[in-house]
Order: structure tokens, then C-alpha cells, then sequence
């Protein structure tokens, strides 16, 4: 049941997210302050580039365990997904947001076919062996499993497989 | 120094509560940052403009705001 609300709230709010801004400003809520990290500069030119995709969307292999949804904390472990995969291989497991477009194409919110066109045509230097789903809403014990396991191997993994530029996508 | 990245979000009051250091931010429904299902110059155009966002921002926290409306936009091949 507290499944089937999320989804039903996610749908409104996907649609209608300005009433969520307009209801902040009501109260006066302000922007917290956080420490930001410098730029880091891109080292290659965009044509050399690899590229890879870190999506908060939710979004996964068939065949990778879904996301954990009964957990009102949300669930902050991550999928790794291949640089080669078939699109059709991928699916969607998150009730904080409406997917039912990302469900058609996954590309409205991980563009892993596009990158790959744009490298195909020079644009980019290449798509990265490896790309990130995982699950943008996380609270308590699950957000600080994010900032202290999860996004530390992220990092590693996309070091790893030397990575020169990462988009963040949201779901 | 950690791997370049550029953050998308199509909720500014996110990105104003959580800047990453390179944001960008598409004005479209929630889950749909690239836009409509199937339309791929459009995706195309948001993806190109997300990237050139990592030369376009000279400093840690700034936001670009692409200026597409939804569906009120065409987009030329390339």
C-alpha cells in the first residue's frame, strides 16, 4: 500500500514539481549552505573523452537484483551496467518518480544511446566500459551509505576504468 | 582532484539547496531530463548542451539553464 502511494504521489510531482518549489518558497525555505569542491578541469578535449553515465534514475539490468522500494529509507546500493548494452536489457525500479517514459526509452533519462552515437561520429571519444545506476531517494541510514560506501566505490570503479567525464543524471 | 562531471536536475530547487560543482538545468517533467521518449534530436540537443557545460562553467556551483520549454521547441538534426 505505502508502495502504491509513493508511485501515486510520483506521478503528480513528476508532472507538477513547480508546486513543490512555489510550497518551498511559501515557507522561506533557503538553500542550505554546502562546502563545494573545485572545478576539475577536463583533461582531454571532448573528442578524446570517455564518457560515462551516473544515473540516479533507478536504473538497471533484468537480470541485477531491483532496488529495494519497501525500505522507506530508499536503497543506496548501485548497479553496474556495461558500456555495450543491449537497451532492451535495461529496466527501471524507483517509486519516487514517473518513469513511464524512461519505461518506452531509457535514453529520456540514461542517454547511453546517444553518447554512443556521438562517439560513432567523433563528438565524443568514446562511451565508458562501465555506467551507474542507482537510486536518488535516500534518507537516514541509506543516505549515509551512500556518502560513505556507495559514491566512494563509485568513484573507484570509474577511476578504474579511466574516466574522463561523468554526467549526473537525475530520474 | 576528482573526474569532471556535470550534474543535471530539472528541479532548481535542488540544484539551489545541493549545487554539485557543474549543473545544468532542463525546465521538463521529472524523469524526463532528455525529454520526450523517442524524439532523439531532441535528446541529442540536451545532451550535447549538458556537455559543452563542462567548458561553459568557470566556477565551482554555477548553473546553466537550457532554454528549452516543454514540447514548445524544435530541434534541428546534428
Amino acid at each position: 500500500m505505502a508502495r502504491k502511494w509513493n508511485r501515486l504521489k510520483a506521478r503528480v510531482y513528476s508532472r507538477y514539481h513547480w508546486i513543490n518549489e512555489w510550497y518551498g518558497r511559501l515557507k522561506g525555505e533557503q538553500p542550505t549552505a554546502v562546502p563545494l569542491p573545485p572545478l576539475a578541469p577536463l583533461r582531454v578535449t571532448l573528442a578524446h573523452a570517455s564518457v560515462a553515465l551516473v544515473t540516479s534514475a533507478g536504473v538497471h539490468l533484468r537480470s541485477q537484483a531491483p532496488f529495494a522500494m519497501d525500505d522507506p529509507d530508499g536503497d543506496a546500493s548501485f548497479r553496474v551496467i556495461p558500456g555495450d548494452v543491449d537497451p532492451t536489457a535495461l529496466m527501471i525500479t524507483h517509486d519516487y518518480y514517473d518513469h513511464a517514459a524512461a519505461d518506452r526509452d531509457p535514453n529520456c533519462v540514461f542517454p547511453l544511446a546517444r553518447v554512443r552515437e556521438f562517439a560513432a561520429e567523433g563528438a565524443l571519444g568514446r562511451a565508458a566500459p562501465r555506467h551507474i545506476g542507482f537510486v536518488g531517494h535516500l534518507l537516514g541510514a541509506q543516505r549515509r551509505r551512500l556518502v560513505d560506501e556507495s559514491a566512494p566505490a563509485m568513484a573507484r570503479l570509474l577511476r578504474d576504468d579511466g574516466v574522463h567525464l561523468v554526467l549526473a543524471t537525475p530520474g | 582532484m576528482g573526474i569532471p562531471t556535470v550534474t543535471m536536475s530539472v528541479v532548481r530547487t535542488m540544484t539551489d539547496a545541493l549545487p554539485a560543482p557543474r549543473n545544468v538545468l532542463v525546465r521538463f517533467r521529472l524523469g524526463q531530463v532528455f525529454g520526450e521518449p523517442g524524439h532523439r534530436e531532441q535528446q541529442r540537443t540536451i545532451l550535447r548542451d549538458a556537455l559543452a557545460a563542462v567548458h561553459g562553467i568557470q566556477e565551482s556551483g554555477n548553473v546553466i539553464v537550457l532554454p528549452y520549454h516543454w514540447k514548445r521547441d524544435t530541434y534541428s538534426p546534428g
